[in-house]
């Protein structure tokens, strides 16, 4: 378990450092959002901090997957959930930090050397260019075949009624849900504006047809990556033994992302190249803009659309924060993942009481609380040994799991258990949902008292 | 044709889209029957809303600078010398502009100077339709 949690933690790491890591580099006059021409962007000066940003980016994710070495450590393993939130939040702010200091330094940069650009707002618009949109795409049927591939998980559990048990048809149509958002993005990608880069029309229509066949590359290959991800995934799924192998697909889908971010990050700069030769750059003409990302978010009052490609297009959507209903969705999202990690941190260090009282047999713990009858229960027995299954909604960390399962032959039954210790109490009850309760305490001599005490309160 | 709308002054976008293809028609940068962008796609592009370029194609069509149909969308008309094109209507809106300019202070030289100079960049660019 804690191996898993320090690979989920490498993940996330190299995640955050890749995606600061191709915001420093230069593209649409931009670095790290701030508007540089191409020119200045060869500056000594602004290659020496992209370089040492790169550097430090690259020291914050080592240092961020040393410390997650720590899980490994046995003392620690209590806290492991703690730790991991904690890790991840460090590690965010670092980037955060490191991302803001740069732009500071590239704003000094410009001000020492007297770089300004025109301040005009004014939108340019190749009608030429407007009126190709769409043409130098890859076909669209590619990105409508992966959508209806997706669905495979669901017919298959539509055809086989035994496989519900741990794979719900409600969960095995996030698939294709995720799917058509990479098909809406492929089309979103296709009508992209691509600024004006020349009086030419054709320079400009040259530039457009290209950057449009890579941005609908990428888009598609994307959509390939979550259809693979999302096949594997639902596959280890079925088989509840898969254990760390479910973490693969995550590997997977994380790797391929990072590859075509990169190989589209390359293909536009080697366009803007090629360009450079034909269409020297004009650096009194690039426009001095206001970045649209915002503390990583984009923020564009101006954009209607709510739901926007992320920063390296073809990956992704990502919220539009510059209007309210962005807002609202974006704090929203915030709350409820600081919400998610709350309830791990309480869940995972508030041990669950189990009382015995007069009527009552009371099992508390965070969200999930049981209050059983006697008349309730058939029977009580103590196991040594209880089967595999899946968690349907509820904990499982480090130290404990409790909240509803799926168990092989037990079926739906609600645990409180201590992971460790090879004892359990199993309650066999009059309903189905759950058909059983499995307990236990920290020890297997507190279970055994445990057990007794919930014998005589039966029998009483 | 590259279109360049200035988002922060008093020119109403839609108005500036119109003029603009106006003056690529007329200094042959929009050849005839030379299609326009769908309406979707340009107000995309701008950042506008469609509405907008929609009511720029329709004063176009009004005016008789566009033709639209169905199936081909927008596109340029063929245009046909009329009789005395100078009517009216051009009349009136040349006296209300170089009034409005000569109240500004503008000479009768200098006015005739630059409004010259316009008229070659038009018609030094397509010498007839």
């Amino acid at each position: 378990m804690a191996a898993l949690m320090t690979v989920v933690l490498w993940l996330i790491f190299l995640v955050t450092a890749s995606s600061s890591f191709l915001y420093g580099k230069h593209h649409d006059n931009q670095m790290l959002g701030i508007f540089l021409s191409k020119t200045h962007a060869q500056n000594p000066d602004v290659r020496k901090a992209a370089a040492s940003f790169q550097r430090a980016c690259f020291t914050v994710a080592v240092l961020s997957g040393g410390c997650s070495l720590l899980l490994q450590i046995p003392a620690v393993s209590k806290f492991s959930e703690f730790l991991m939130i904690l890790l991840v939040m460090v590690n965010f702010f670092s980037n955060w930090c490191l991302v803001g200091s740069y732009q500071k330094k590239l704003v000094n940069i410009k001000k020492r050397n007297h770089w300004t650009y025109s301040r005009k707002k004014d939108i340019s618009v190749d009608l030429a260019v407007s009126r190709e949109k769409g043409k130098s795409s890859i076909s669209s049927l590619w990105v409508w075949l992966f959508f209806l591939l997706s669905f495979a998980p669901s017919a298959v559990c539509f055809l086989y009624s035994g496989i519900r048990r741990f794979y719900r048809i409600a969960l095995s149509l996030t698939g294709p849900l995720c799917q058509l958002g990479t098909v809406f993005l492929y089309y979103r990608l296709r009508t992209q504006h691509f600024p004006v880069i020349s009086e030419s029309a054709e320079i400009n229509l040259m530039y457009a047809r290209q950057k449009e066949r890579i941005n609908s590359i990428s888009a598609t290959l994307s959509s390939l990556a979550v259809l693979v991800f999302w096949i594997l995934f639902s596959f280890l799924m079925l088989d509840a033994k898969s254990g760390p192998f479910i973490l693969a697909p995550l590997i997977f889908l994380t790797a391929a992302l990072l590859i075509i971010s990169h190989w589209q990050q390359k293909k536009a700069f080697l366009l803007e190249e090629s360009l450079a030769g034909i269409q020297p750059p004009e650096d009194e003409n690039i426009p001095e803009q206001q970045s649209i990302w915002k503390w990583g978010c984009y923020d564009n009052p101006r954009d209607f659309h709510l739901f926007v490609p992320k920063r390296i297009a073809g990956t992704g959507w990502t919220i539009n924060i510059g209007q309210p209903l962005g807002k609202v969705l974006y704090f929203g999202i915030i709350i409820l993942v600081f919400a998610g990690i709350l309830f791990l941190v309480f869940a995972g260090q508030k041990d669950y009481e189990i009382k015995v009282q007069e009527a009552n047999l009371t099992m508390n713990a965070s969200f999930y609380d049981t209050v059983l009858k006697k008349d309730q229960v058939i029977s009580v027995s103590v196991v040594k040994k209880i089967p595999s299954g899946v968690r349907t909604n509820g904990y499982s960390g480090i130290g404990k799991c409790f909240g509803h399962f799926s168990l092989d032959h037990y079926g739906k039954c609600m645990l409180y258990l201590y992971k460790g210790v090879d004892r359990y109490i199993v309650l066999q009850l009059k309903e189905k949902d759950p058909g059983y309760i499995i307990i236990n305490d920290k020890t297997e001599e507190k279970t055994e008292v445990l057990y007794h005490t919930i014998r005589q309160w039966l029998s009483n | 044709m590259i279109l360049k709308i200035d988002t922060a002054g008093n020119v109403p976008i839609y108005r500036q889209i119109r003029n603009q293809i106006i003056y690529g028609a007329a200094t042959g940068r929009l050849k005839t029957r030379e299609r326009l962008p769908t309406v979707r796609q340009l107000a995309g592009d701008i950042g506008v809303n469609p509405m907008t370029v929609s009511k720029a194609y329709e004063l176009l069509k009004s005016e008789g600078v566009i033709v639209m149909d169905r199936r081909r969308g927008a596109q340029i008309k063929e245009f046909h010398a009329e009789e005395n094109p100078l009517d009216k209507n051009f009349d009136d809106a040349l006296k209300a502009l170089i009034s409005e300019y000569r109240i500004k202070g503008a000479s009768k030289e200098k006015l005739t100077e630059h409004t010259l100079s316009i008229i070659d960049s038009i018609y030094g660019q397509k010498e007839e339709f």
